[in-house]
């Protein structure tokens, strides 16, 4: 039975909705617990926390239709406030999804099975910055770039700059353990979070304190980096920062094929040269954003920034362009660099297509080295063969001296015989079965969420069963996410 | 726009369709063709659907930037989300008419018109620009709020945004008042929220007369600039004041317009122009014509600033960083006060962030204009001076209002007129 107003719009997670029958009294107390003024069931409050931004519910918003309605929307001030709201879901049995600036791409903040939403907005402020430990500490709803902003004005940078970065949270990136695209130099969240406190779905707080490396056992706190809200809600996180880098060297080259580009990043990383950022484009790719560059006509353009220390610098650009030059690669200058530089933040695509009714996402993926072609190809000649498909490109924008991270783009319209979402799950679907059967990992760095989740038990193997235990453990009444990470929400992607 | 300047736009999706299957081919072309029958409202409409929509599908890239929503800190308040609603209610999937959905009618008018959304915007608008084409349509329906009918019959009945005519209180407040001979080379334009602030305007006064400058005030016969109506999109009764104040002007002779509020000279110059009035006389803020008498030499600093005032903190208001453009002037000016200290905030310049009392906001959520306020004033006290200095008589406003009652007696929020004064 679907429990809801708003009935004007239609739901597309209905099946698993949770019947809260005492609303009124959950109301009441949950009022009691944070306050008045933290706590709305108000409709145009509810209708603002039915989706994040994966790409198909910006079909579905054009189209009047919700992916999923929650129950309550709250909006703690304190990690007390978040213990009692979990305390009282446990009690009730009902779900708590939590949000921050819900610019997840695979459905992890959806309530899909309705439920309180846990708001980690008002978790915003700057603790500490220690310049002598080069940290800082914040609490996890701060917003990427604010959080940059605010280094930046101190003269330092967390490194981590998602193209989300003005749209995504702190609490976002490790929840979904996150990648940021100057990740090659300075990590990914994993590398650079050094100490958290986190409330576990039960209440209770524990904190992993802060320190560069220890040897105290196995590291348990890294299960809550990657865990997507359902493990515990990180309340507060102590970073690496560095200094403002003091110089940027802007770098391309043109390839005659992507092969060509593998081989010329690999054979730089293997020297222990770490460009913070690196972008292979492939043929398409290339043609659709540097059309404006000659020479990278018909080639598969590279960019690259190395930055930091003036002379560390000096020799990254100069060892990046001998094995460029090497790999048959042509110097395109600084303006490609500059042009991604000047439009890597103007996302216009997820508004554009939708009108048309065209269904567009992006799918990134994990491989080693010795897999990545394979990866590649095989993922564009079995999504190529999706009937309705329009496009299938890739470019590839992080690396590590043993593999990759690829990040595939599809675009297409959804034949006669199927809805925009049975087109969209097929071509996920399609891309994640090429990876898996060539030997590559069922995600980089958007996390799981509903899109991934039946793809688990490939990815895991045994172990699945481990990380189902461990949710078990920490939350018998599976009240955090229900419905992501653990759970077959698209029945294999057959709808 | 045609089925073929449609996929001329989308040149680059056609080596995409030509390579695909004629029925897939076909089902694309029928959704070109069908998308303004299946996602825009029939009949008229002033809403900007197809940027409603650009805003509603964009992933938030300004959502950090937008002062409602960091102040609430609510996703109801995010910039896509209202874009949302404004498109909701416009196709009428949520009616307007529904008593019941009152609250998402006054989401079309929480917003401070700070713009800081236009810098990062995907698509080069402001969320503002696209709210108020919403209101137009709910004005045409009868749907105009009650906050906001208020600020329209306080236009009517008093000429002024106030309930009474403020202009009215120069007398009490030891204001002069300077009416025109038909022959002033500046008409000092005091907008009405100035008139709250006496010092701020006998300042701008005194320092007129110190430059030798032939003014007028025309205090008996002022009246509001209209901009509260521009905002609030009541175009009949915006037109009115633009008639009004075309007339005033032109009676004044003068060569130039000064206002003290930059409010005052948006509306003055770019709003009226959308109601067909353009008043042919140069209208700037006061502070670019401050900066030009002193690089003339008509005004020079013949005094030490008292102790208290060697340090401040700008406050640019975003209406002069952003919409006029002009980071230069205020720093340009304080920068000649012999012995003044500057201290800048984080958020400075084009970057500023609101004092949260601007456009329809501070109507619709007092409550959320004053969380702005607090927000930007946490922002200024991080640079340690306890002086805030601004050039805008709503910042000045808005500021005050995000004052704690702790720091009350410790922070003092001025005009650069008053400052000014103490040094000329």
């Amino acid at each position: 039975m679907i429990l809801m107003d708003l009935k004007e719009f239609d739901l597309i997670y209905n099946k698993n909705r949770v019947e809260i029958k005492n609303k009124n009294e959950i109301k009441t107390k949950l009022i009691k617990l944070i306050g008045k003024s933290n706590i709305s069931d108000e409709e145009v409050d509810l209708l603002a926390y039915t989706k994040d931004d994966t790409l198909i519910s910006m079909n579905w918003t054009i189209q009047g239709k919700i992916a999923a309605l929650p129950d309550f929307i709250t909006w703690p001030e304190n990690k007390e406030q978040i213990s009692a709201i979990l305390n009282l879901a446990n009690i009730e049995k009902i779900p708590i999804i939590p949000f921050a600036e819900g610019s997840g791409v695979v459905g992890g903040a959806i309530p899909i099975y309705g439920g309180i939403i846990l708001d980690m907005k008002k978790f915003n402020k700057i603790i500490e910055l220690n310049n002598k430990n080069l940290t800082v500490t914040a609490q996890t709803g701060i917003n990427g770039m604010n959080l940059e902003r605010y280094l930046n004005a101190k003269g330092y940078t967390l490194g981590h700059i998602p193209q989300s970065l003005y749209t995504s949270s702190l609490g976002g990136w490790i929840a979904h353990r996150a990648a940021g695209q100057f990740s090659t130099k300075y990590g990914k969240i994993e590398d650079i979070v050094l100490g958290m406190e986190v409330v576990l779905p039960q209440g209770n707080v524990i904190n992993f304190k802060t320190i560069a490396r220890a040897s105290t056992g196995p590291q348990i706190d890294k299960i809550f980096i990657g865990a997507e809200g359902t493990l515990g809600i990180v309340t507060e996180a102590t970073l690496k920062i560095w200094p403002y880098p003091e110089k940027r060297a802007l770098i391309s080259y043109a390839f005659p094929t992507i092969e060509d580009s593998f081989e010329a990043v690999r054979e730089i990383l293997r020297e222990h040269i770490f460009p913070a950022v690196i972008r292979i484009y492939d043929k398409s790719e290339t043609d659709r954003h540097f059309e404006h560059i000659e020479k990278a006509k018909n080639k598969v353009m590279v960019v690259f920034v190395c930055e930091g220390n003036q002379n560390l610098v000096d020799l990254e650009e100069s060892i990046t362009r001998e094995n460029c030059v090497k790999n048959s690669g042509v110097d395109c200058g600084e303006e490609p660099v500059k042009h991604w530089f000047e439009t890597r933040f103007k996302v216009t695509e997820t508004s554009s297509m939708p009108p048309y009714k065209i269904v567009f996402d992006t799918i990134e993926v994990a491989s080693m080295w010795e897999n990545t072609s394979k990866i590649y190809h095989e993922v564009i000649d079995s999504v190529s063969e999706i009937k309705g498909i329009l496009l299938i490109t890739a470019h590839i924008s992080h690396f590590y001296p043993n593999g990759v991270g690829l990040y595939f783009s599809f675009g297409g319209v959804a034949p006669k015989e199927k809805t925009d979402f049975e087109f969209y799950q097929e071509c996920w679907n399609a891309t994640i079965k090429a990876v898996v059967k060539a030997g590559g990992s069922i995600a980089h760095h958007h996390g799981i969420g509903i899109n991934r989740s039946h793809w688990m038990n490939d990815e895991w193997g045994e172990a699945y069963t481990l990380i189902k235990k461990v949710k078990e453990v920490l939350d018998p009444n599976n009240i955090l996410n229900p419905g992501k990470l653990y759970v077959d929400t698209w029945k294999g992607g057959e709808n | 726009m045609s089925a073929f300047d449609t996929l001329k736009k989308y040149k680059w999706m056609l080596p995409l369709l030509q390579k695909a299957d004629r029925d897939i081919r076909s089902i694309l072309m029928k959704n070109f063709r069908l998308k303004e029958k299946d996602f825009y409202p029939e009949g008229e409409y002033k809403a900007d659907v197809k940027n409603l929509i650009n805003c509603m599908l964009c992933p938030n890239m300004c959502r950090f930037d937008c002062g409602t929503l960091q102040a609430s800190k609510t996703e109801t308040m995010s910039p896509a989300y209202k874009a949302m609603i404004g498109y909701y209610l416009t196709m009428g999937k949520i009616d307007p008419m529904d008593q019941e959905n009152k609250a998402f009618i006054d989401l079309m008018y929480k917003c401070t018109n700070e713009e800081n959304c236009k810098i990062w915007c995907p698509f080069d608008f402001s969320v503002v620009s696209l709210l108020e084409t919403v209101r137009e349509d709910l004005n045409d329906k009868n749907l105009m709020p009650e906050y906001c009918k208020e600020q329209i019959e306080k236009l009517k009945n008093t000429n002024t945004i106030e309930d009474y005519n403020i202009f009215e209180t120069y007398t009490k407040e030891g204001i002069e008042n300077i009416e025109t001979d038909g022959n002033d080379d500046v008409f000092y334009y005091i907008g009405c929220e100035s008139m709250k602030f006496p010092e701020l305007v006998k300042s701008n006064i005194e320092l007129l007369k110190k430059a030798g400058i032939k003014f007028s005030t025309n205090l008996d016969n002022k009246v509001c600039c209209g901009g509260p109506a521009f905002n609030i999109r009541d175009l009949k009764t915006a037109k009115d004041f633009a008639t009004k104040n075309k007339a005033l002007i032109e009676k004044t002779g003068a060569k130039t317009i000064i206002s003290d509020c930059p409010g005052c000279v948006l509306t003055l110059t770019n709003r009226y122009q959308e109601v067909g009035i353009e008043i042919n006389t140069k209208i700037i803020h006061i502070i670019e014509y401050v900066k030009q008498l002193l690089d003339e030499n008509k005004l020079k600093f013949e005094k030490n600033l008292p102790e208290e005032y060697n340090n401040i903190t700008i406050h640019d208001p975003c209406l002069i960083v952003r919409n006029l453009n002009d980071t230069t002037s205020i720093r340009a000016i304080l920068n000649k006060v012999p012995g003044l200290e500057i201290s800048e905030p984080i958020f400075n310049k084009d970057s500023v962030h609101c004092c949260g009392w601007s456009g329809t906001a501070h109507w619709a959520d007092r409550g959320l204009a004053i969380k702005e306020a607090k927000n930007r004033v946490n922002e200024l006290k991080e640079t340690g001076s306890n002086i805030f200095l601004s050039a805008c008589p709503l910042c000045e406003l808005g500021l005050a209002y995000g004052i704690g009652e702790k720091d009350k007696e410790k922070i003092k929020i001025i005009d650069i007129s008053e400052l000014l004064i103490k040094a000329l």
